[in-house]
């Protein structure tokens, strides 16, 4: 796969995803400074920068697990977290900020599978819970995606008797099994032993190869540069420079991103 | 290190060349004798057998009338009201604890407020002045009694006696209990990893749900042993019941005594042992829950007694016929 | 020591587990009925001294409504029929006044006995309410008690709150280990270099904290100690941590018939007149002040005293030495001093 081969996106369809001037400030500190971004249906964009560059943060900001204080996020063409009132954005309820959550996957750093459910029940409770399907039908979706991410055999076990690779596909397939139009992963593979980290690479590749919109904070850019429509490059809360893995990796334009790629490579 | 290990240990050892018949490695170790700590148990059994027969043989126990005592009506209805009470004061308590704590983690200032100085207030008020204001209810407030707005437990307030005893018990000690368990729920929810209340928002999971199905089960693990304690506190708080005129196990005791004073120490050790089994059943039963909420936490779920036993004499077994090989 | 005996007792308790199990549900519907204490009498008639575990003869005394005293009740009480009598013996009685009786169910004693026999005066169904001592004078404050009769003493600080109606004088004595040698005698002076075990705030305390004060200037000790319950003084008597319990006479008798057959019976080492050198102690059935109800309940009890079924219900309980020639509405009690 390369990137020529991607459709390109008709101006009417809306964007997969788009961020509009989110500022965010913890305390004092502006993690996020004005982050504008746009990415097509079925684009994979890897997000770079040094850590405290506000790349996980702005993952969190996209599914609304923190409030940006100034800007706003669209998923598919709808305002997360708010909605439009005349001229103004309002806040959501709780409720259905939750409802939109179905429709974005997130994959956490540390798995955060549930310990006490198996893992069979660990990626069929959302779609029962948020009332898309019986039980039964989230049973069998689930071995599907298990399978799909090549745990099929493990359906039994417990979070805690799986390797950390193990655990984190089951992470994605519980964020697939919501069928989710966009798919956040913040750094999937950091807290992997190294030879743990080329299982979850491949399930990763392989939702990118199949046309899911993703957006991947890591640390792997030989991943990104295998994978990735798109390369952003953040630092400071800022976007330094974004583009083709080819020009981004390759090229960089900005001395920045060139300090941090000698670092990390 | 270059060395075979073989080397190193004849060089430290220095055994006469050529004596050694075996290479080390198949050499079975001897375990450490341990004469002091064999004699320490000796002793300690002998201490043992001695306070049993000293139990058995003093006339002062008088095990005879223990026996009469042990399952007499007048005991087993003392015991029946302790249960009742314990039971249902333990349930309404836990509920009342969970919907504090939740008061304490809300986001309300006021809930926070309110949940904070609930607490405060039944954690300070000893459980016998809680018990006879709320027996004297109408006396102490006989011109506000219908005007308070409180709930469907105080509508039955005057209706029956008996109903009224057991009501002003339970009522008492679950308000007592709710002070307490809320305390031991909200230390078991702070002890549920943030990435769980995290990764459940992130799925969309409703609040509801979040709560009852991912946070709850997960705080129980750590909630359950200390509850369990409230619990067993609670079966031997029950005790003051009487002061609601409600005679539980040990206010039967008491009763008993005064009428047949030459019973007092064998109706005193009926209490004993009826509390013993008590406090027995509910540890059992704690290990049962406590392994039931360990699913997934450990890696294998600890033995069930049975399964020790079990798995101790196979390793035995497999000892005995180690030793017989060598 | 409770774990000294975990062993044994556990397996006791696991055999008798199962019974319980069973008998559990049968139980089910018969909890706590201990102040239902009512009796089968006949209509005219007062049985006293049922169940008394040895401790009274049961007598049944013909009672019936007297119009002229029943007429002067207040017209509440009159109109409901029933009379709510307080009795404060839990958790544990003060037999043989007031205390569960030998089916280990039912409230009996004298004090309960002389209230169903007032009842029967007045006309009234007597209902008896067993509670604590404290929560039976705050029912009586509340009016979910009509009157108590439970070995009350008439005091001076009571009478703020509370009308009397005297019935009883009482004696008091000393009780002692069987094997123990020593006797009261009658004077004071024996006491030296003992230690006595005495009630909270009785009568007896007076007296002998007035002993205790006369062998200090005589350059003698006695030691006085006070314990939570009967039950714990009991058992400091027998342990041998006290010499001697000095207590209501009625009591100290009915303990030493009880502990007969026990491994550390007891004696009684001597009685005292309750009324003391200087004091009248009376025992009167209280009621609220200005409820009205003290007059007609101390005429009732001087009819059932010159009627004789007064003397023949003391007799009942072995206890006529502490007749009174008749009751009195609110008579001098013991000062505030000394209460």
């Amino acid at each position: 796969m390369t990137t020529t081969e991607k459709t390109p996106t008709t101006p009417t369809s809306p964007a997969a995803l788009e961020v509009h001037g989110v500022h965010k400030w913890y305390g004092t500190h502006h993690v996020l400074d004005g982050i504008d971004l746009s990415v097509r249906p079925g684009e994979v964009t890897v997000v770079l920068g040094p850590s405290g560059s506000g790349k996980s943060t702005l993952l969190r900001v996209i599914n609304h697990l923190e409030k940006p204080e100034l800007g706003h996020v669209s998923v598919g063409g709808e305002p997360i977290g708010v909605r439009r009132h005349g001229a103004r954005l309002r806040e959501l309820s709780e409720r259905a900020i939750l409802r939109q959550r179905g429709r974005i996957g997130f994959v956490f750093q540390n798995f955060n599978l549930f310990p006490h459910l198996t893992v069979l029940d660990n990626v069929a409770a959302a779609p029962v819970a948020t009332g898309k399907l019986t039980r039964d039908e989230a049973r069998e979706l689930a071995r599907e995606l298990l399978t799909r991410v090549g745990l099929g055999d493990r359906t039994g076990a417990y979070p805690r008797q799986l390797s950390g690779g193990q655990q984190q596909r089951v992470a994605i397939a519980r964020a697939l099994a919501l069928r989710p139009g966009i798919i956040l992963f913040d750094e999937p593979t950091s807290a992997l032993d190294p030879e743990l980290v080329g299982e979850v690479l491949a399930v990763i590749k392989d939702l990118a190869t199949s046309g899911t919109t993703l957006v991947i904070v890591t640390h792997e850019i030989g991943f990104a540069r295998e994978v990735a429509d798109r390369v952003v490059f953040i630092d400071g809360g800022r976007i330094v420079e974004q583009g083709p893995p080819a020009q981004v990796l390759d090229h960089p334009r900005h001395e920045r991103t060139r300090d941090f790629l000698a670092k990390v490579l | 290190m270059s060395q075979p290990p073989g080397a190193a240990v004849s060089l430290a050892e220095a055994p006469p060349a050529g004596t050694t018949s075996r290479p080390p490695a198949a050499q079975r170790v001897l375990p450490l004798r341990r004469p002091g700590r064999w004699i320490a148990t000796a002793a300690v059994l002998v201490v043992v057998a001695q306070i049993i027969h000293g139990l058995a043989t003093n006339p002062f126990y008088q095990w005879d009338r223990f026996r009469y005592w042990f399952l007499r009506p007048t005991i087993l209805d003392g015991l029946l009201i302790t249960l009742e009470v314990a039971a249902l004061s333990a349930v309404l308590g836990l509920l009342g604890g969970v919907l504090l704590a939740l008061g304490r983690l809300s986001g309300s200032p006021v809930l926070r407020a309110v949940s904070w100085t609930y607490t405060w207030l039944f954690r300070s008020v000893p459980l016998i002045v809680v018990l006879i204001f709320l027996y004297n209810f109408s006396a102490l407030y006989q011109t506000l009694s219908l005007g308070v707005p409180f709930g469907p437990a105080f509508v039955t307030f005057d209706e029956s006696r008996l109903a009224t005893d057991m009501a002003v018990a339970v009522v008492g000690l679950s308000l007592n209990e709710a002070a307490y368990a809320s305390e031991v729920v909200r230390g078991g929810i702070l002890s549920v990893d943030q990435g769980q209340h995290e990764a459940a928002a992130a799925l969309g999971l409703p609040k509801g749900y979040q709560f009852r199905r991912i946070v709850l089960p997960q705080a129980l693990r750590s909630i359950t042993p200390n509850y369990v304690n409230q619990l067993i506190g609670l079966i031997k708080g029950t005790s003051l019941v009487f002061y609601v005129s409600l005679l539980d196990l040990f206010g039967s005791v008491q009763t008993m005594g005064s009428t047949y004073p030459g019973d007092i120490v064998p109706l005193l050790l009926v209490a004993t042992v009826w509390y013993l089994i008590l406090t027995s059943a509910v540890s059992v039963v704690q290990f049962y829950v406590e392994r039931y909420f360990a699913r997934g936490a450990t890696r294998t779920l600890p033995p069930t007694p049975l399964q020790k036993a079990r798995t101790g004499l196979a390793e035995a077994r497999a000892r005995l016929r180690r030793e017989a090989a060598v | 020591m409770p774990h000294h005996l975990s062993r044994r007792g556990l397996l006791r308790g696991i055999t008798a587990a199962t019974a319980v199990t069973a008998l559990a549900s049968s139980l089910a519907a018969c909890g706590g009925d201990s102040d239902a204490a009512t009796t089968t009498d006949a209509a005219g008639t007062v049985t006293v001294g049922r169940l008394s575990n040895g401790a009274a003869r049961q007598t049944a005394l013909k009672v019936s409504e007297v119009k002229a005293i029943s007429a002067r009740l207040p017209e509440s009480v009159r109109s409901r029929g029933t009379l709510v009598i307080g009795v404060g013996a839990l958790p544990d009685g003060f037999p043989p006044l007031a205390y569960v009786g030998s089916d280990q169910k039912t409230l009996t004693g004298a004090e309960p006995d002389l209230a169903r026999l007032v009842a029967a005066v007045l006309g009234l169904r007597p209902e008896l309410k067993n509670s604590t001592w404290e929560n039976m004078f705050v029912g009586i404050d509340s009016g979910k008690v009509d009157v108590a009769f439970a070995n009350i003493t008439d005091t001076e600080e009571r009478k703020r709150k509370y009308d009397f109606a005297s019935y009883r004088k009482d004696d008091v004595g000393f009780e002692v280990l069987k094997k123990s040698t020593w006797n009261f005698d009658g004077d004071y002076r024996n006491l030296a270099g003992r230690t006595v075990a005495v009630d909270n705030g009785t009568n007896q305390e007076k007296i002998l904290l007035e002993w205790q004060a006369k062998l200090k200037q005589e350059g003698k000790k006695l030691t006085v100690k006070h314990y939570a319950s009967k039950n714990s003084t009991y058992l400091a008597l027998t342990g041998g941590k006290i010499d001697a319990y000095f207590a209501a006479n009625p009591g100290v008798a009915y303990h030493v018939t009880q502990t007969a057959r026990s491994p550390r019976p007891t004696r009684s080492a001597g009685t005292y007149s309750g009324a003391g050198a200087s004091l009248q102690g009376l025992i009167a059935a209280t009621a609220k002040k200005d409820s009205g109800l003290a007059e007609p309940i101390a005429d009732a009890i001087n009819h059932l005293i010159d009627n004789g079924q007064y003397a023949k219900w003391l007799a009942a309980w072995n206890l006529t030495t502490e007749a009174v020639e008749k009751s009195e509405v609110n008579p001098p009690g013991l000062p505030l001093d000394n209460s």
